[in-house]
């Protein structure tokens, strides 16, 4: 039985790291498109301007994959990071200390995931009513606390750091290393990861097996605010203004990278690499548009085409599986 | 479509005895699997043809080559005399076949008349003609005397009476050939019997009927002819009059069944469980105990309040009175959490519903309960947790290429093997199985049956829910009856005969179907 069984296991981790592989080829393609079609696609300016617009849709679709896998939506996670610009701006100006204010601002991102696992469970409020709700309310907050004005952060080692690199590498790409592999541990590899798939598949059978589905709707929801005010602080850290406006539709980018990067929105399939890959894929598209001077309009359209063809695709495989 | 209602009667009467569709040498391969190796087969209409078979045997293949669902290897598929392709469902019932299948696949929210009328609204002018439709319905469902309302939202009705409902729609389609797939798994019986009445109505207006049943008594009651499948191929073909139960059960697992009910009898041991006047939502005042080395039975239909007691022990749902005692302890059981901790594990009823993450690997459905065990500061242990998965899938023979394979891909009593076999790991000492069998084979309920016997050699104890009499009275050594949320009777190992039983179930028998809306 057991040599049967390792024997077969392959097929399944060869389709879930051909996945990835197809993703990564296609990513790698796109890139040696841009660089024979256009002079400054290959130049380290672009590649890095490129690694730092993809990092923070990046972050935030690991954190929103975690809520799909469980069968939910976290349409907040936009709305997060413009009010978490806010808070770490008001924070920083007020002379508290930045590592406290960083700190500050994602307890604020935690309270608002509490916030969302409290709404579905205890209120029995669907995901996505409840994470609507929260949209359009923290922008309305955000705005009431600034009165509708940005708030220009003077502080100028807090901004250096999303400008700067290390190794060659920029800061911003690294946040997306050091979210990504504890994320990849947690997913795959703790018990609570397999939580989120159990309870994505069935939470009453999860929840008759003594799993606590409360909880792990709780954590996902919390990470996935966790990661939102993190990229919070990040944009605030790059553009240097706490603005509640800003982040305005990322919650759709995060959730087109985690869809591209075979998430399921009926729960239970899911990865970390993933939704990695689908978001630097965007943000190559995007990029490689600009350059080619291709009009700000069609790179929406893109997106959407793109976003229907690989989920087909996707879905053609699994079938056909 | 201008069809009204009126059109909608059931078919005209067929000549009977005409062979009214042949399958030659029907086949069908997936990729690595032969699911139906070559079979020929002639139906004559105003038959009630019998298909039984093992899970896994084919059945379900062939049912989806019959309905179109599925597009055969190869093979010839002759309907009244004339080749069909069977592409598309569409075509199938274009031509006159339909099926019931065991779990109902109507729309829950939509009322009776409408999903009686699905597809064939009767409209004027683009508007439906909603109370023509009910009162078309309800004529119908009057006709077949089945005492439902066709007014009422679908899933309003018990299971039992939505497959009634879903018996009923396939009659009104001009049906030449319909098949029923276990459609008495949820049944009463007396819903089972209204069913009765319906098929051989049916045969009687000529129509063929496939029946697919995993009870014997049932076969032998109904049908007409029957054929055993097993392992895709089609053993035979019998005359039921010329057959028995025990030449089926051989054809079917290909060795002689000596005992499906292997009963072995332990001295019990200590109380581990004991409700005393335990009340909650749907059953009330029960009491009861539960020993190591015991099987309690509890008897009775569904809706009797088994399961809302079970559950309530589990912690599901909150009790309103009495007290639960763990090992001569008072115990709160708030959560299923607690439940689990004190050693208790329920397989629920319904594996897809409560039982299984389908869309997930077998191996992580068997180590769900135990992840807490092979994990060390959360991270899981691989190399424990592949060996754990292993160990079960071998330990209870369940057929599956890997561990890895998903839940959804396995038949029903290999899924149900995962349900139960979960628990074995986890070291629970009071299992509760409800309705452990249902749609199960007869091999597999010998290898479930034969694991109750190795839990309670174990030192277990184990509640046993089943509305399927001969399985709690040859099993159980104490066998509680449980009618309309009471627990109205006890019994020890065969200290009471079926019938008795049968009727303390029961007792009320004018009691109404529709009563129970």
């Amino acid at each position: 039985m057991s040599t049967e069984a390792i024997a077969a296991e392959k097929p399944k981790r060869n389709y879930n790291a051909l996945f990835g592989l197809t993703l990564l080829a296609l990513l790698v393609l796109l890139w040696v498109i841009l660089s024979v079609a256009t002079p400054s696609f290959a130049s380290t300016n672009n590649i890095s301007n490129l690694l730092r617009q993809g990092s923070m849709i990046a972050i935030l679709a690991v954190g929103q994959t975690f809520v799909i896998i469980t069968g939910g939506i976290d349409l907040s996670v936009g709305a997060v990071v413009g009010f978490a610009t806010v808070i770490a701006a008001m924070l920083i100006n007020a002379g508290v200390p930045v590592i406290l204010a960083i700190l500050i601002t994602l307890l604020v991102g935690v309270a608002i995931g509490l916030f969302h696992g409290f709404g579905i469970v205890k209120m029995g409020l669907p995901p996505f009513i409840i994470t609507l709700a929260t949209l359009t309310s923290l922008r309305g907050i955000g705005l009431l606390m600034t009165n509708g004005n940005s708030i220009s952060i003077n502080n100028d080692a807090f901004q250096l750091f999303s400008r700067s690199s290390f190794l060659g590498i920029p800061n911003l790409f690294w946040m997306v290393i050091l979210v990504g592999i504890p994320a990849y541990v947690f997913l795959h590899h703790s018990r609570w990861g397999r939580y989120l798939f159990s309870v994505g598949s069935n939470a009453e059978a999860s929840r008759l097996s003594g799993v606590n589905v409360q909880r792990t709707i709780y954590m996902a929801y919390t990470l996935s605010g966790l990661c939102a005010a993190f990229v919070g602080v990040l944009l605030a850290s790059r553009i240097g203004i706490g603005n509640p406006t800003q982040a305005e539709g990322w919650e759709l980018q995060a959730i087109a990278s985690s869809v591209i990067g075979g998430t399921s929105l009926f729960g239970a399939v899911g990865s970390v690499h993933g939704p990695l890959l689908g978001a630097f894929i965007l943000a190559t598209i995007n990029n490689g548009a600009n350059l080619l001077n291709v009009n700000a309009f069609w790179q929406r359209i893109i997106t959407g085409v793109l976003i229907i063809v690989i989920v087909y695709f996707d879905g053609l495989r699994r079938r056909g599986k | 479509m201008t069809s009204t209602a009126q059109e909608l009667h059931p078919a005209p009467t067929l000549e009977p005895g005409r062979t009214i569709l042949e399958l030659k040498g029907l086949e069908k391969q997936y990729p690595g699997t032969h699911a139906l190796k070559p079979v020929s087969l002639a139906f004559k209409s105003g038959e009630i043809h019998a298909i039984v078979g093992e899970n896994g045997a084919g059945k379900s293949t062939l049912i989806k080559l019959l309905t179109g669902v599925m597009p055969r290897t190869s093979g010839d598929v002759i309907w009244e005399g004339k080749p069909a392709a069977l592409a598309t469902p569409h075509e199938a019932m274009a031509l006159g076949i339909n099926a019931v299948h065991q779990e109902v696949v109507l729309c829950r929210h939509l009322t009776v008349a409408a999903n009686m009328f699905l597809g064939e609204e009767d409209s004027r002018f683009g508007i439906l003609q909603q109370r023509a439709m009910v009162r078309e319905a309800q004529k119908i469902i009057d006709d077949l005397g089945f005492d439902l309302p066709a007014h009422v939202v679908l899933g309003d009705l018990t299971i039992g009476q939505q497959q009634l409902i879903a018996a009923a729609r396939a009659t009104v389609r001009g049906t030449k050939f319909l098949i029923f797939d276990e459609p008495t798994a949820y049944l009463t019986r007396k819903e089972a019997d209204q069913l009765f009445t319906l098929i051989r109505r049916l045969k009687g207006e000529g129509v063929t009927i496939i029946y697919i049943s995993h009870r014997m008594e049932e076969v032998f009651e109904l049908a007409d002819r029957v054929s055993v499948l097993r392992d895709g191929t089609l053993v035979g073909t019998r005359n039921i009059a010329e057959t028995n139960d025990a030449e089926l059960v051989k054809m079917m697992i290909n060795r002689s069944i000596e005992q499906v009910y292997h009963k072995e009898h332990f001295t019990p041991g200590a109380t581990l469980l004991e409700a005393r006047n335990l009340s909650g939502k749907g059953f009330e005042n029960v009491s009861m105990t539960a020993r190591a080395g015991e099987i309690v039975g509890l008897y009775g239909l569904i809706g009797a309040g088994r399961s809302e007691f079970v559950t309530t022990l589990y912690g599901r749902h909150r009790k309103s009175a009495g007290q639960i005692l763990w090992e001569g302890k008072e115990v709160q059981i708030n959560s299923e959490h607690d439940a689990i901790r004190l050693g208790m594990a329920l397989a629920p009823e319904s594996r897809r519903d409560q039982g299984l993450c389908l869309n997930l690997p077998v191996g992580l459905n068997l180590n769900l309960p135990i992840y807490k065990r092979i994990s060390s500061n959360l991270l899981i242990s691989s190399a424990q947790e592949k060996t754990e998965a292993d160990r079960q899938i071998a330990n209870l023979r369940i057929k599956t290429p890997t561990r890895n394979a998903l839940a959804s891909s396995l038949s029903g009593g290999n899924q149900q093997k995962i349900v139960i076999g979960k628990w074995l790991a986890h070291g629970a000492r009071l299992f509760i199985f409800d309705e452990p069998t249902v749609g199960v084979d007869v091999g597999t309920k010998a290898e479930i049956y034969r694991l109750f016997g190795e839990l309670l050699s174990k030192g277990a104890g184990i509640i046993l829910i089943s509305s399927y009499l001969p399985e709690v009275y040859e099993l159980a050594d104490t066998l509680h009856v449980f009618r309309r949320g009471k627990l109205v009777a006890t019994h020890g190992f065969h200290t009471a005969d079926h019938e008795e039983i049968l009727t303390q179930a029961l007792a009320e028998k004018q009691e109404k179907l529709g009563g129970q809306i």
